[in-house]
């Protein structure tokens, strides 16, 4: 029998519905600025080495340096949410793993810090940086693709209770990494490269916007954005069935019939992406819907897949529930005035017109 | 005891958080306090017409974004990480009965975020009405996101009625939450204050300057001047036994409190000699160091409300090792490693009663406890003897009032007195002492 702590005494502060949509919703909200920043980042680190030779490649790679700290900001943010959630819903398992795993864990906060001042580094290109900003384009990037890895290797030793306490007898010194679970490879590609292929399409979404601002800067990130979609796109696919197939059985059966809704969430999934992929060219906005639900339906999945893994030594359906329902009433109505207020700097933004071009 | 434990060699996982949120509350502090300098420097300097103060706003927003938005908010997500790696039970207790409280701060983080972004990039391109505006959001916003954590902070070591009503407004609305948020408020004005002279005294235009580094002094010794009252108003507040360590009951927590307030002193005279008085002629190096100070201050001042909380981690609920109070009369009769289940002996362990003993180590002590460094166990206990251990451990909680009481049966505590030998006796260091780190193996 794995050891597996004892839930919160505290019990769930709302039926574990809500709270199970509310870790998918915004846990799909914080994937998708990260591949907005994965993508971003590994495009605009490309662009860098060509910059030298390259007019419009320097002016690329400028392009992207302005939008990735915001959206470095928002990746950040939107993950406070999911963390929340998955703390409330799963701490059982989340805070062991992230014990065990405690060094390569807590680096992540170093990894974003550096990534991010990297990225503003880059945006603001201090005059001792001489020309030296591909490097650090370089090095935001490796730092933030290695925060996706650690991130991996967390959510997968999650999922193994069976070896914690192995682990745990072997050392507490918390520098266990999940490296010999074999779905990890496959689902940390699947993460990147999905990103990649989103990311390109908000790459080509943004050089829409730019059509008279600067119409060759414009027209190099829809190319760019378009192809990386696309091709992203194709090679996702195929590591989606890799991943699918490393799962345990027991996991994976679930997704191919077993469970039919289950598998028809999954196979929605993949169709809308497939969609996506079709209509790009004419039809951008409507790629942009279809991936988004895409994503979204991709992030139950995942959810799923944690919950069928850790049964029958967690149940989160079976937790004690506590409902704070005044509570509940406050937050929504909190986030309701939130989300106004929002709409209106960002509306108040947009309207007030930039004094000068580009 | 519900959760593995994580060993931080030398400083220990207390220290570890000390340092990281020490960091946090200088900057998030200033994250608040420096909106407020923001927008009313640029209201005043649209009033007067004045663009050389309109100029070093809109630079020191540069300076702002660059400090808040990245370490600012990054080491706050530091902080969530080393609490939950270091205490994971207090830490679900809190995430647990306060969900709602942190999600609805993380609206209020989200709005301020996002209207710093709007602020900052928006000095250009909106007009003057609007953009003040978007500035008054940020610091609403910023402000009510702390008023939120400060609630749950305070329920750490002031629970109040929440003990018994378990009723989460009772736990928020707690006895020193009102006095705390007052006190931090004024923090965040006088760290304002500190930042701005830090760019104020690099203005080029002595006209100019002189102006900006008076009026940041008046944001430094207005902020601490609120302190002392609101202060007496929080210890009144504080548990006797708490106020007790603070003023004299433990003589290395005292002083660190006369530290608190001479750091605080030296920032009001640092400000009003230097930056009031002879605004013209302050240098960078001289706002640094008071800067400095102020970090002195901060860090000394949060060292000392975590250490006043001691034996409890959440007050009368549960202690710095994660034991709930309600669980001794339990533990103390079925005994700690059947509860504590992460430290259930191996085959190889049960041969040894050393190994047994450092597993109650573990379970029981390494909250607080390093072996070699920071409140290292080598020190504490050198020179004992097996019965003088003995009879310590058995009355801990009498003989040392900021230790919890120990549980346990007493083969766990014959055996954790021969594992703290072996740490005593440098004859006798066994394997298991010298390196209780090691294995690193697994996979
Ligand atoms: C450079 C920045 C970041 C990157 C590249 C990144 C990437 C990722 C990836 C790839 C995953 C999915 C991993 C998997 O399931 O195998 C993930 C999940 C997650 N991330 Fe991030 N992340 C970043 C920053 C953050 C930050 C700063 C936070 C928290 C404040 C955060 C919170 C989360 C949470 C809570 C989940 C999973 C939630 C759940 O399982 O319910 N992320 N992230």
């Amino acid at each position: 029998m794995p050891v597996m702590p004892a839930p919160d005494p505290t019990g769930l502060p709302a039926p574990v519905v809500i709270l199970k949509f509310l870790s998918v919703f915004t846990l799909t909200l914080h994937l998708l600025a990260m591949n907005l920043l994965v993508g971003g980042v590994t495009m605009m680190a490309l662009a860098g080495r060509k910059r030298q030779t390259d007019p419009l490649a320097d002016r690329v790679f400028r392009r992207l340096a302005r939008a990735l700290p915001v959206t470095m900001s928002m990746t950040i943010t939107l993950g406070v949410a999911p963390l929340l959630f998955v703390q409330v819903i799963y701490g059982q398992a989340f805070y062991t793993a992230s014990v065990l795993i405690a060094w390569p864990w807590l680096a992540i906060v170093p990894l974003v810090m550096l990534g991010y001042y990297g990225l503003y580094i880059c945006q603001f290109r201090p005059s001792w940086l001489g020309n030296r900003e591909t490097i650090v384009a370089w090095l935001s990037m490796l730092a933030i693709l290695a925060v996706g890895f650690v991130f991996t290797n967390t959510w997968t030793l999650m999922l193994a209770p069976s070896i914690w306490k192995y682990l745990y007898d072997a050392g507490i010194s918390g520098l266990k990494l999940n490296m010999a679970d074999g779905t990890l490879l496959p689902r940390y590609l699947h993460f990147i490269v999905g990103a990649f292929s989103v990311g390109g399409l908000a790459v080509m979404l943004l050089g829409r916007t730019l059509k008279s601002a600067d119409e060759q800067v414009s027209d190099a990130l829809q190319t760019a954005g378009r192809r990386w979609f696309l091709a992203a796109g194709g090679v996702q696919l195929i590591i989606g069935f890799w991943f699918l197939f490393a799962l345990p059985d027991r996991v994976r059966n679930a997704f191919i019939g077993g469970n039919m809704l289950d598998s028809g969430v999954l196979a929605a999934g993949i169709v809308l992406a497939i969609v996506a992929m079709a209509v790009v060219r004419r039809m951008p906005g409507l790629a942009a819907l279809l991936t988004g639900i895409s994503v979204f339906l991709m992030v139950g999945t995942r959810h799923r897949v944690r919950q069928i893994s850790l049964f029958p030594d967690l149940q989160v359906n079976n937790l004690q529930v506590n409902p704070q329902w005044a509570l509940l009433v406050v937050f929504v109505a909190v986030l309701l005035v939130g989300l106004a207020t929002v709409a209106w700097m960002v509306a108040a933004f947009v309207r007030a017109k930039p004094k000068m071009a580009g | 005891m519900n959760y593995p434990i994580w060993e931080v060699p030398m400083l220990g996982g207390g220290m570890l958080i000390g340092i990281i949120a020490i960091l946090h509350v200088f900057v998030s502090h200033f994250a608040i306090g420096g909106g407020l300098y923001l927008v009313l420097t640029e209201i005043q300097a649209r009033k007067t017409n004045d663009p050389d103060m309109l100029d070093f706003a809109r630079k020191h927003s540069t300076f702002f974004i660059l400090v808040v938005l990245v370490f600012g908010a990054v080491s706050g997500v530091g902080i969530w990480w080393t609490i939950a790696l270091v205490n994971p039970t207090a830490v679900s207790t809190l995430i647990h009965v306060f969900v709602w409280v942190w999600a609805i701060e993380w609206v209020f983080f989200l709005v301020e975020l996002i209207a710093a972004i709007i602020y900052y990039y928006g000095w250009e391109r909106m007009d003057p009405a609007t953009h003040i505006k978007v500035g008054w959001i940020y610091v609403v916003s910023a402000w009510l996101s702390l008023f939120m954590i400060n609630g749950i902070l305070t329920f750490m070591l002031t629970p109040g009625r929440w003990i018994e009503t378990q009723s989460v407004a009772d736990g928020f609305f707690n006895p020193t939450m009102i006095p705390s948020a007052i006190l931090r408020t004024a923090v965040c004005v006088a760290l304002a204050g500190l930042y701005a002279l830090i760019t104020g005294t690099l203005i080029r235009n002595d006209e100019a300057r002189a102006r900006i580094v008076r009026w940041s002094a008046k944001w430094v010794m207005g902020g601490i001047a609120v302190l002392p009252l609101a202060g007496f108003w929080y210890v009144a507040q504080l548990p006797p036994m708490a106020r007790e360590i603070s003023m004299g009951g433990a003589p290395v927590v005292t002083l660190f409190a006369a530290g608190s307030i001479l750091f605080s002193a030296l920032v009001v005279g640092g400000a009003f000699i230097g930056p009031y008085l002879f605004p013209k002629h302050v240098h960078v190096t001289y706002a640094f160091g008071l800067a400095i100070m102020g970090l002195m201050a901060t860090g000394v001042t949060e060292w000392v409300r975590e250490a006043v909380r001691k034996p409890y981690i959440i007050y009368d609920y549960m202690y710095s090792n994660t034991l709930r109070v309600k669980d001794l009369g339990e533990y103390s009769m079925s005994g700690l490693l059947t509860n504590a289940k992460w430290e259930r002996p191996t085959e190889a362990d049960t041969k040894s009663q050393v190994r047994v003993g450092r597993r109650v180590f573990r379970a029981q002590c390494m909250a607080c406890h390093t072996v070699n460094g920071f409140n290292g166990m080598r020190f504490a206990v050198k020179g004992w003897g097996r019965e003088f251990l003995d009879h310590q451990i058995l009355y801990l909680n009498e003989l040392k009032g900021f230790m919890p009481p120990f549980i346990g049966t007493d083969e766990e505590r014959a055996a954790l007195v021969e594992y703290l030998l072996t740490l005593n006796d440098t004859e006798q260091e066994s394997d298991v002492a010298a390196a209780p780190a090691e294995q690193k193996g697994g996979l």
